[in-house]
């Protein structure tokens, strides 16, 4: 635990599973829905970037909002086209939980099919020149990580808590029902959350892909990933996926340095079930006033 | 379409499937595999469709089932087919464990549990020396019966009707008393705890017949292959077992069937297809969901009854 090396991965993994947390928090608290494409969005941002870049010659700004606009495509189309008219015929979670599964499928199967299943170099639109911080080597992408996550984690909760639109998307979040009543805007509030969330995850994406590199086989861990630091962290306050995300980074570094990679896939599940069993609303829950 | 109509057309789909198949060596294996993905399917289809509990870790089953056939072999010298009548059991165990220690979560949690479940068991199997570790288990003699080695044909057509007859029962079970209820208790449990059944108790027993029977899946493929590793059974493999159901058709077990069918034939068999097969099939999920969400099945049932409705009516003068 004293290896200065071993916490700046901590501080690079957790902003990664923190922001991939945050991308889910927005759905959820506009839509009332765990995405489960997320991981496969961030995937397709990355790795179309570094298609783009490799293949063709572009450069990294261009390919980066390229990816950045196409994950936000991706985020509207998946509400318009598939979640929003599988949720309307009101057949409960599971239809709509297999739809974002089969979404998830269909975005790996189509980076594939035209791109290629092989690993690519990260192409990150911002990066550093390596330096030595006491003992440590920080990488190029550590800082750019650590300030887009300070970045979208401040932008996030000033949107939700003191913007109009923000205050909206969480009444629409808390009880659609009512929201309904009252008349409020909630199919645009959802779309601006499914929205919200592909840039977040397009971002996180692009940005850690530039450490470690990316391929379709990459999305399922990260959706996987995203949503216990939401679920560890809670859903309570916008820094909570942070907190998860935190945790979830010190399981992944140094559970693996002491006892072997194997038995991080174990201990996984067993943090899962404890917190989904025990703890379910995480470690901030909301507070409701009465 | 009526449920005997459907049990009367998906029997008279298999066995023309295995006259096609005939001594054709490629396609017998191209069959078992359609066979292996239905059991799996059909596993699913209990838990999943008829008591709406969506457990991912079908993979891990059908491993079970693989691995008790090959380690029964490899290492107690049984015949395989004793390896077959142990995995069922086995299996059934470690989904009522699973089930037990995650009873309170449902939905997205229960998901990921189960998902995150799945992806250990295997990397577990891929870490142990009984396993054969990454590389499986591989040479396991011939499926043999007190010395009588059927043909490919009489293993395609045994794992046939194995197939056809637990799809046969799950349409008698999920018509049955208890099939009203567990469908009953994925509707209004709450209902169906307060008239004195156990939800808990239902979906523990869902879980283990799922579980038992996808396990006879990943068995079959083991016998007919000869073989097996971790990734024989891979996170694909869930997906596309939660997936044939959807596109067979939910109203009926023989919709798992036809959906594995659809499935193999799109990613293995059509050559103009090939790698694309799988993006075929999820985004064909996709536009079931959306605009079929009664599957192929449901939507010949509606083609079939429009049709009867066009029909002149006997007996009426118009």
């Amino acid at each position: 635990m004293t290896n200065p090396q071993l916490w700046i991965a901590v501080v690079e993994n957790g902003c990664f599973f923190a922001l991939l947390g945050l991308a889910f928090y927005f759905n959820l608290t506009g839509a009332g829905f765990f995405n489960f494409a997320i991981g496969a969005i961030a995937m397709a941002s990355a790795f179309v970037g570094s298609w783009l870049v490799t293949e063709h010659g572009l450069s990294r700004p261009v390919a980066g909002l390229v990816g950045v606009l196409g994950a936000v495509a991706i985020g509207v189309v998946m509400e318009l086209a598939v979640v929003r008219p599988v949720q309307a015929r009101g057949e409960g979670e599971l239809s709509a939980l297999v739809a974002v599964g089969a979404s998830l499928f269909a975005i790996i199967q189509l980076c594939g099919l035209f791109l290629g299943h092989e690993a690519r170099p990260g192409q990150p639109v911002w990066t550093t020149s390596p330096f030595s911080l006491g003992s440590a080597r920080i990488s190029s992408t550590v800082v750019p990580l650590v300030v887009i996550t300070a970045v979208l984690f401040t932008a996030a909760y000033v949107a939700l808590r003191h913007t109009r639109l923000g205050r909206l998307t969480r009444a629409i979040g808390n009880d659609t029902e009512a929201a309904r009543v009252l008349g409020l805007p909630i199919n645009t509030a959802r779309l601006l959350s499914f929205a919200a969330a592909g840039l977040i995850a397009a971002l996180a994406g692009i940005t850690f892909a530039g450490r470690s590199g990316v391929s379709p086989d990459n999305a399922l861990h990260w959706t996987i990933t995203g949503f216990l630091a939401l679920v560890i962290g809670g859903t309570g306050t916008v820094w909570a996926p942070l907190l998860g995300g935190a945790l979830l980074a010190l399981a992944n570094v140094f559970i693996p340095f002491y006892f072997g990679g194997d038995v991080l896939a174990y201990g996984l599940v067993v943090v899962a079930m404890l917190f989904f069993a025990f703890r379910p609303e995480g470690v901030f829950a909301p507070r409701v006033r009465v | 379409m009526s449920a005997r109509i459907q049990s009367a057309a998906g029997i008279l789909g298999l066995a023309l499937l295995v006259l096609w198949a005939g001594e054709d060596l490629y396609r017998s294996s191209l069959l078992i595999t359609m066979l292996t993905y239905a059991l799996i399917a059909l596993g699913m289809y209990v838990p999943f469709v008829l008591a709406g509990s969506l457990s991912l870790s079908y993979s891990a089953y059908a491993a079970t089932g693989g691995y008790a056939v090959a380690i029964g072999s490899a290492h107690a010298g049984w015949p395989l087919w004793l390896g077959m009548l142990v995995a069922p059991p086995v299996a059934a165990v470690i989904a009522v464990v699973l089930g037990a220690a995650t009873m309170r979560l449902s939905g997205f949690y229960l998901g990921a549990v189960t998902l995150l479940f799945a992806e250990a068991f295997i990397q577990l199997l891929g870490n142990l020396d009984i396993t054969g570790g990454p590389s499986g288990i591989i040479g396991l003699p011939l499926l043999s019966f007190g010395g009588w080695e059927p043909s490919p044909f009489q293993v395609v057509l045994m794992a046939t009707v194995l197939t056809g007859l637990l799809a046969f029962a799950l349409d008698r079970l999920r018509r049955s008393p208890w099939g009203v209820v567990v469908r009953a208790s994925r509707e209004v449990p709450i209902a169906v705890d307060t008239a004195g059944v156990s939800v808990s108790l239902l979906n523990l027993v869902a879980l283990g017949v799922g579980a038992a029977i996808a396990s006879l899946g990943g068995a079959l493929f083991t016998a007919y292959v000869g073989a097996v590793n971790p990734e024989t059974f891979s996170v694909n493999v869930i997906f596309l077992a939660v997936f044939m159901p959807l596109i067979g058709g939910i109203g009926s077990p023989w919709g798992a069937v036809l959906g594995a069918v659809i499935v193999v034939d799109l990613t293995l068999n059509v050559d103009a297809l090939s790698s694309s097969g799988t993006l075929l099939v999820s985004l064909s999920v996709l536009v079931i969901l959306v605009l079929f969400p009664r599957g192929v099945l449901g939507f010949a049932g509606t083609l079939a009854r429009s049709g009867t409705a066009l029909l002149p009516k006997r007996g009426v003068r118009t």
